[in-house]
C-alpha cells in the first residue's frame, strides 16, 4: 500500500521536475530550429562573385537524379548575352520538389558546384503546381560585387568551355 | 578455321583474322582506339595490348597488339593477364595527360568511346598535374564543331577523311606532342561525308554543330529506327527527339545498305521537321479568293466530306516521298483507276522502266554493300556524289578491291590497312565514269567520259556489244568512244564481280537500257555482274509499284471528265510539272485537298489543307532503289493537329462511310489490306514484327533507361505527370519502361532496336554487341527485305532502242540536268547549313559554245526552254560537252522544267523587262 503511494509520488516528482525543464518545442514559425551544416534541404543554384551562374547546363544532375525530378535544357552563351562562363548555360532548369527525395545526388554529380541542397526545409505548397521550382526560384541573387545575368562581357575573356577551377585533389 | 586459346579457353576462329576483331566478335571486351571496324588496323594507339604465349609451357609471354596479330592455329593469348591489364591502363593514363577533363561540357559526353575505354581499363587517378597542351580550334563550316584539345592522336579522322572518303582538305599537321588534325586554314570541309568524323572520332574533337544548337545528352534522346528520306538509297538512321523537337540524326548500321556511314545531306537534312514553315493546323478557305482560316481537324474532315460526297469523281495524286502505306491508303480511298503518280512524267516513265529492268534480273541487283565489294565498275550517267552520295562512297571503296591481289600476294591481310595501302600504292581497280560533266569521283576514275545523255547511252550499248556480239551495236560511234568501249568491256570481263551503276538522273531511258544490256551481256558470258540503279526519291520505287497513272493523265482527266476533287498527298507539284499546266489543272478542279508537312506553292492552292506528319512522326515503309522495303517508326508523337497521312486518309474514308474493313483502323491492318490486294508486296509484312509483338510481355522502350527529367519536364503544363502516349501501331513504347536489351543475351529483332547501347558501351561502337561478327550482319538479320525477288524470269532480250548520235543544233543548246547534293533535294534544303552550301543558280556552258554564242564571263543569259524563259548567270565550264549546257535542277528558286530539252540561249538584253525567276 505504502509502496504504491510512494510510487505515485515518484511519478509526480518526475512530472514536476520536467515542468521546470527548458521545453524542447519551439515557437515555429517565429522561432526556427537550426539545422546541421550538411542538412539537405531545398536546392540553390549558385553564382560566382561576378554574378555569372555556375551552372553550365550539362544535365549531369538530371541524369544522376533517381527520382527523375530535374529537367535541364541548355542553350549557348554569347558575349552579348552571357549567363555562365562556359559555352552553355541552363535555359530551363526545373525541379519537381514533390518528386525529390533529397538524396543530394544532384549536388554530387555537379561538376561546377552549381547546385547544392540548401538549409531551407520550408518546402510546402498551396497547390501541386507550386511544387515545381523553376530556375528563377532556385537561382540565388547576385552578390554585392556581381551583376545579374544575362551580362554583356568583353570578347575573348570567356574562351574556355569550362571555367578555371581549383583542382579538387590539391 | 583455326583453334586459338584466349585465357585458356579454346575458340574456333577465322585463320588470319586479327585478334581484336576476334575478341570483340566473341564478346570479349578489349579496349581500342585506332582500329575501326570499317577501317581496319594500323597499330598506332597501343591500347589493345594482350599477352601472347609461345605454347602452354610459356608463362612469361610477351605483349602484342591484338589488332596487329593474326590468328594462327594453336595461338595462345591472355586478355586478363595482369601485365597486359596494367599496360592498357597506363596507355589510357598517358592519353589522358593532355585530354581536358571537360566531359560535362563536351557534346560527346555520355556517348564517348574514350570514356568507355577509360572505364574499361579501370584507370581512375591520373598523376599528371601540369599544364596541358592546347590548340586553336577551326571553324569547319556549318556541320562540324572542332575542339582539338580533346584529341588523343588515334589518326582515325584523317584515315577516314582522306583514305576512305577521298577528301583532300583535311590532314594531320606538325609532329611529336602537338599533332594537329584539321584544315590548312579555317573553312567548310569539302567532303560530303564529313559528318562521319563525328562518329569516327573516339573523342569529342568533332561534334555535330547542328545538334549543338539544341543539344541534349544521348541518354535524354527518344529514338526509334528510321530511314533517310533524302535520296533513293534508304540509308538507315537513328533520329533523336527531346521535348517535341527533332535534335539530330545518327547512323544506324545496316550491313547491306549504309554500313557504318551516312552522307551529310542525310545526316543534317532533318531540320525541316522543326521548321516554322510546318503546317500545324488544318486550314481551309471558303472560296478561291478567300483567305485561309485555321480550323479544327473535324471541321476540315467535315468539309472534305461535303466536297467528296457531291463529287462524281475524286482523283488522288500520290508522292515519291510519302510512305508506301500512305500512298496505298490514298489509292484505296480514290480507287486504283483514279490514283496517279505524283512524280514528274519523266520520272514516272523512267522508274516504271527501271522496275521492269529489275524484274528481269532480280538476282543481279546490287546492294550498296555489293557495290562496295565490286572489283570493277561502270557508271552510266549518274553523278553519284550529288544524286546518291553513299553510292559514291561505295564506289570509292570498290576501286580498292582489285589491287588487293597485290597485297594479298605479299601475304598482307586486308585488315592491315597501312601495310596494304603501302603495298598497293596508287593502284586502283577499274572505275569508268560516263557523265555529263566533272564529278567529285573523277580522282578515282580509270577514265572519264563527258558527253550528252544520248552519247552516254550509246557508249553503254557499245560496251554491251563488245562484251557479247549478240548485243545490238550503236552505229556511227566515233573512234574515241569505240576505243573506250573496248577498254571498259575488257576490264568488266576480267573482273570477278563487276557492277554497272546507272539511274534516272539524266532523265534518259536509253541509258537504263544500255546499263541493262551491259549486265545482260556480262551474264551471258557467265560473269556474276550486278546492276545498281539510283532513283529520283526516297520512295520512287514504292510509289510506282502501286502502278499509278501518270501526272499528265491526271491533268487530262481533270480537263475532260468532271472531276470534282483532287487529293494531293505530300507533294509539291510545282517541283514536278510545268507551272502553266498546273495553273490550268488547279483551275479545272473545283476542290483541291492537300496533305503536307511544309508550306509550299501546292499547299497554297489547297481548298482544304491537312497537316501531315514527317518521317520522324510517322510509321511507314520506304522502298529503296534495290526494292528493299524498310520500315521507319515514329520517333515522337506529332504535336498540334498533325497526323500521319495514312491516318488522315483513313479518317476521310471513315467520314465518307466507305465500306471499310475494320482492320484498317490500325497500321498492321492497313499493311494486311495492302498485301491482300497486291500480293507481291508480301515482304512488307515481314520486315518488322507486328504491333502485338512483345518481349517478356513488354514493349521495347524508345527512351533509354537513363532518360532524365520525366517527372518535371511537363510541369509547366501540369504537375500531374502525363500518361506516356500510347502506340497502337508498333511494338515500341514512348517511355523508358519496357524490355531492356542486354546484348548479346537477349535483344529485340534488328528492325526494332531504337538505339545501340550495351553495358559499358555508350558510344556507337556498342554495335559490336549487336553484330554476328564485327562489321558483319546484325544478329537475327539486317532489317529490310527486297520486294523484287529471284528467281529470274527467262533471259530477257537485249534492248535495242539505241539513240541517234548527238547532233548539236544551230542557235540552241541541249540543256541537261545537273544536281547539287545540297539544293536539288526538296526537304534537306530547309537545314540552314545545307541552304548555305547550295550552289547559285547558273547555266554551265562549254567555252567553245560560249565563244560561238559570243558570251563572256559575267553575262546573264536568257534561256528559253519548254515555253518558259529564265534568266541565269553564265558559268563557263570546260567539262560540259559542246552543244550542251548544264542546269542544276531542283533549286528552290527555279520553276520546274523537263530536262533534257533544247533551249535557246541569248545574252540578256540590256533593258530587258523579263521577270527573273531567281
Ligand atoms: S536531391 Fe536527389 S532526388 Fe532531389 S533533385 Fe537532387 S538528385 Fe533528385
Ligand atoms: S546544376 Fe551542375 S550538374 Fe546540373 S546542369 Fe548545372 S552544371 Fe550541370
Ligand atoms: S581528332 Fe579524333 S579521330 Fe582524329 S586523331 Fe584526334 S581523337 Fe583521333
Ligand atoms: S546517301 Fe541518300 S539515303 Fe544515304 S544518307 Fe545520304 S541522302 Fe540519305
Ligand atoms: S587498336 Fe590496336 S593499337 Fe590501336
Amino acid at each position: 500500500m505504502i509502496r504504491e503511494i510512494l510510487a505515485a509520488f515518484t511519478g509526480l516528482s518526475t512530472t514536476l521536475t520536467s515542468m521546470l525543464d527548458k521545453p524542447v518545442t519551439i515557437q515555429y514559425p517565429e522561432e526556427k530550429r537550426p539545422v546541421r551544416p550538411r542538412f539537405r534541404g531545398r536546392h540553390i543554384l549558385h553564382r560566382y562573385e561576378n554574378g555569372l551562374e555556375k551552372c553550365i547546363g550539362c544535365a549531369l544532375c538530371a541524369a544522376a537524379c533517381p527520382a527523375d525530378a530535374i529537367f535541364v535544357e541548355a542553350a549557348e552563351n554569347t558575349d552579348a548575352e552571357r549567363y555562365s562562363p562556359g559555352e552553355r548555360y541552363a535555359s530551363t532548369y526545373q525541379i519537381n520538389l514533390l518528386r525529390c527525395i533529397y538524396c543530394g545526388y544532384c549536388e554530387d554529380a555537379c561538376p561546377t558546384e552549381a547546385i547544392t541542397l540548401g538549409l531551407s526545409y520550408e518546402v510546402s505548397f498551396a497547390g501541386r503546381d507550386k511544387a515545381v521550382y523553376t530556375k528563377d526560384m532556385l537561382l540565388e541573387p547576385a552578390g554585392p560585387q556581381g551583376k545579374s545575368t544575362p551580362q554583356q562581357t568583353p570578347a575573348g575573356v570567356y574562351t574556355r568551355s569550362v571555367p578555371v577551377m581549383e583542382n579538387p585533389a590539391d | 578455321m583455326v583453334t586459338i586459346y584466349i585465357d585458356g579457353k579454346p575458340y574456333q576462329v577465322d585463320a588470319g583474322q586479327n585478334l581484336l576483331h576476334i575478341c570483340l566478335s566473341m564478346g570479349i571486351n578489349l579496349p581500342y582506339f585506332c582500329w575501326h571496324p570499317a577501317m581496319g588496323s594500323v597499330g598506332a594507339c597501343r591500347q589493345c595490348a594482350v599477352k601472347q604465349f609461345r605454347d602452354e609451357n610459356d608463362t612469361r609471354g610477351r605483349l602484342v597488339m591484338a589488332c596487329m596479330t593474326p590468328a594462327v592455329e594453336g595461338l595462345r593469348i591472355s586478355v586478363q593477364d595482369p601485365q597486359a591489364v596494367e599496360f592498357r591502363a597506363s596507355i589510357i593514363e598517358w592519353l589522358m595527360e593532355n585530354h581536358p577533363h571537360d566531359c560535362p561540357v563536351c557534346d560527346e559526353g555520355g556517348e564517348c568511346h574514350l570514356q568507355d575505354m577509360t572505364v574499361m581499363t579501370g584507370h581512375t587517378y591520373r598523376h599528371y598535374r601540369w599544364k596541358k597542351r592546347t590548340f586553336r580550334n577551326q571553324n569547319l563550316g556549318p556541320f562540324i564543331n572542332h575542339e582539338m584539345n580533346r584529341c588523343i592522336q588515334c589518326y582515325r579522322c584523317v584515315r577516314f577523311y582522306r583514305g576512305f572518303a577521298g577528301g583532300r582538305d583535311f590532314d594531320a599537321f606538325s609532329n611529336h606532342n602537338t599533332v594537329y588534325f584539321g584544315r590548312k586554314t579555317d573553312g567548310v570541309l569539302e567532303s560530303e561525308f564529313s559528318g562521319n568524323l563525328v562518329e569516327v572520332c573516339p573523342t569529342g574533337v568533332f561534334t555535330d554543330k547542328t545538334f549543338r544548337k539544341h543539344y541534349t545528352r544521348k541518354w535524354d534522346l527518344q529514338t526509334a529506327p528510321s530511314v533517310c528520306v533524302n535520296c533513293s538509297l534508304g540509308c538507315n538512321t537513328t533520329p533523336g527527339e527531346r521535348y517535341g523537337q527533332l535534335r539530330r540524326i545518327r547512323n544506324r548500321y545496316n550491313f547491306n545498305v549504309n554500313g557504318y556511314f551516312l552522307c551529310d545531306r542525310g545526316r543534317y537534312g532533318y531540320e525541316f521537321v522543326n521548321s516554322d514553315r510546318r503546317i500545324r493546323q488544318a486550314r481551309l478557305r471558303r472560296n478561291r479568293e478567300a483567305a485561309f482560316e485555321s480550323v479544327a481537324p473535324d471541321e476540315g474532315l467535315q468539309r472534305i466530306k461535303e466536297i467528296v460526297k457531291k463529287s462524281g469523281r475524286t482523283i488522288g495524286i500520290g508522292s515519291p516521298r510519302a510512305s508506301l502505306e500512305s500512298n496505298f491508303a490514298l489509292r484505296t480511298l480514290v480507287g486504283p483507276e483514279h490514283f496517279f503518280s505524283g512524280a514528274t512524267v519523266k520520272d514516272h516513265e523512267l522508274v516504271t522502266e527501271a522496275i521492269k529492268i529489275l524484274r528481269d534480273i532480280p538476282s543481279s541487283m546490287a546492294s550498296l554493300h555489293e557495290v562496295e565489294t565490286s572489283d570493277a565498275a561502270l557508271v552510266l550517267g549518274e553523278d553519284v556524289n550529288n544524286v546518291a552520295p553513299m553510292a559514291a562512297y561505295a564506289l570509292r571503296q570498290s576501286v580498292r578491291c582489285k589491287p588487293q591481289a597485290i597485297s594479298q600476294k605479299l601475304k598482307i591481310s586486308d585488315w592491315d590497312d597501312t601495310a596494304a595501302r603501302e603495298a598497293v600504292q596508287d593502284q586502283k581497280g577499274p572505275l569508268y565514269l560516263a557523265t555529263i560533266a566533272d564529278t567529285r569521283l573523277d580522282d578515282m576514275a580509270t577514265r572519264t567520259f563527258h558527253a550528252s545523255p544520248q552519247e552516254i547511252a550509246r557508249l553503254g550499248f557499245a560496251v554491251a556489244h563488245q562484251i557479247s556480239p549478240t548485243a545490238p551495236q550503236p552505229e556511227n560511234l566515233d573512234s574515241a568512244a569505240l576505243e573506250l568501249s573496248k577498254m571498259i568491256a575488257q576490264d568488266l570481263k576480267d573482273a570477278e564481280s563487276p557492277v554497272v551503276v546507272s539511274g534516272c538522273s539524266l532523265e534518259e531511258k536509253s541509258i537504263l537500257y544500255a546499263a541493262a544490256n551491259v549486265v545482260q551481256a556480262l551474264r551471258s558470258i557467265g560473269k556474276p555482274a550486278r546492276l545498281f540503279l539510283t532513283l529520283p526519291e526516297s520512295n520512287s520505287l514504292g510509289l510506282e509499284l502501286l502502278e499509278p497513272g501518270s501526272l499528265n493523265q491526271a491533268f487530262a482527266i481533270a480537263r475532260e471528265d468532271n472531276v470534282e476533287a483532287a487529293i494531293i498527298l505530300e507533294n509539291d507539284l510545282y517541283r514536278r510539272s510545268n507551272p502553266a499546266l498546273l495553273e490550268a489543272f488547279f483551275k479545272s478542279i473545283p476542290s483541291v485537298i492537300v496533305l503536307d508537312s511544309l508550306d509550299n506553292p501546292t499547299a497554297q492552292k489547297a481548298d482544304v489543307l491537312l497537316p501531315a506528319a514527317t518521317f520522324a512522326e510517322s510509321d511507314g515503309t520506304l522502298v529503296n532503289n534495290e526494292s528493299r522495303a524498310q520500315r521507319y517508326f515514329q520517333v515522337f508523337v506529332p504535336q498540334d493537329d498533325i497526323k500521319e497521312s495514312w491516318v488522315w486518309l483513313r479518317a476521310i474514308g471513315d467520314a465518307l462511310g466507305q465500306e471499310e474493313p475494320g482492320a484498317r483502323k490500325t497500321f498492321d491492318g492497313l499493311i494486311a489490306d495492302m498485301v491482300k490486294e497486291l500480293p507481291f508486296l508480301a515482304p512488307v509484312q515481314e520486315i518488322s514484327p507486328a504491333s502485338g509483338f512483345r518481349i517478356a510481355g513488354a514493349k521495347i522502350p524508345r527512351q533509354p533507361h537513363r532518360y532524365s527529367g520525366r517527372t518535371s519536364m511537363h510541369a509547366n503544363v501540369s504537375v500531374h505527370e502525363p500518361q506516356p502516349p500510347q502506340d497502337p501501331d508498333s511494338p515500341l513504347s514512348f517511355s523508358m519502361e519496357g524490355f531492356l536489351a542486354e546484348p548479346p543475351i537477349e535483344q529485340p529483332p534488328a528492325s526494332l532496336i531504337p538505339e545501340f547501347w550495351a553495358p559499358g558501351w555508350n558510344s556507337i561502337q556498342s554495335l559490336n554487341k549487336f553484330q554476328e561478327e564485327v562489321s558483319g550482319p546484325l544478329i537475327g538479320g539486317d532489317p529490310g527485305k527486297r520486294i523484287i525477288l529471284p528467281p529470274d524470269p527467262e533471259q530477257a532480250a537485249y534492248f535495242d532502242e539505241i539513240p541517234e548520235p548527238f547532233a548539236s543544233r544551230a542557235g540552241e543548246l541541249l540543256l541537261a540536268p545537273l544536281y547539287a547534293i545540297y539544293g536539288s533535294e526538296e526537304l534537306s534544303i530547309h537545314t540552314p547549313g545545307e541552304a548555305q552550301l547550295t550552289p547559285p543558280l547558273r547555266l554551265e556552258i562549254n567555252p567553245r559554245d560560249a565563244q560561238q554564242f559570243n558570251l563572256t564571263g559575267e553575262t546573264v543569259l536568257q534561256v528559253s526552254v519548254d515555253s518558259q524563259v529564265f534568266e541565269l548567270p553564265l558559268h563557263i565550264s570546260a567539262s560540259i560537252p559542246e552543244g550542251t549546257a548544264g542546269m542544276i535542277c531542283g533549286l528552290p528558286e527555279m520553276p520546274y522544267v523537263a530536262l533534257p530539252a533544247w533551249g535557246k540561249v541569248t545574252p540578256k538584253p540590256v533593258n530587258s523587262s523579263t521577270e527573273n525567276p531567281g
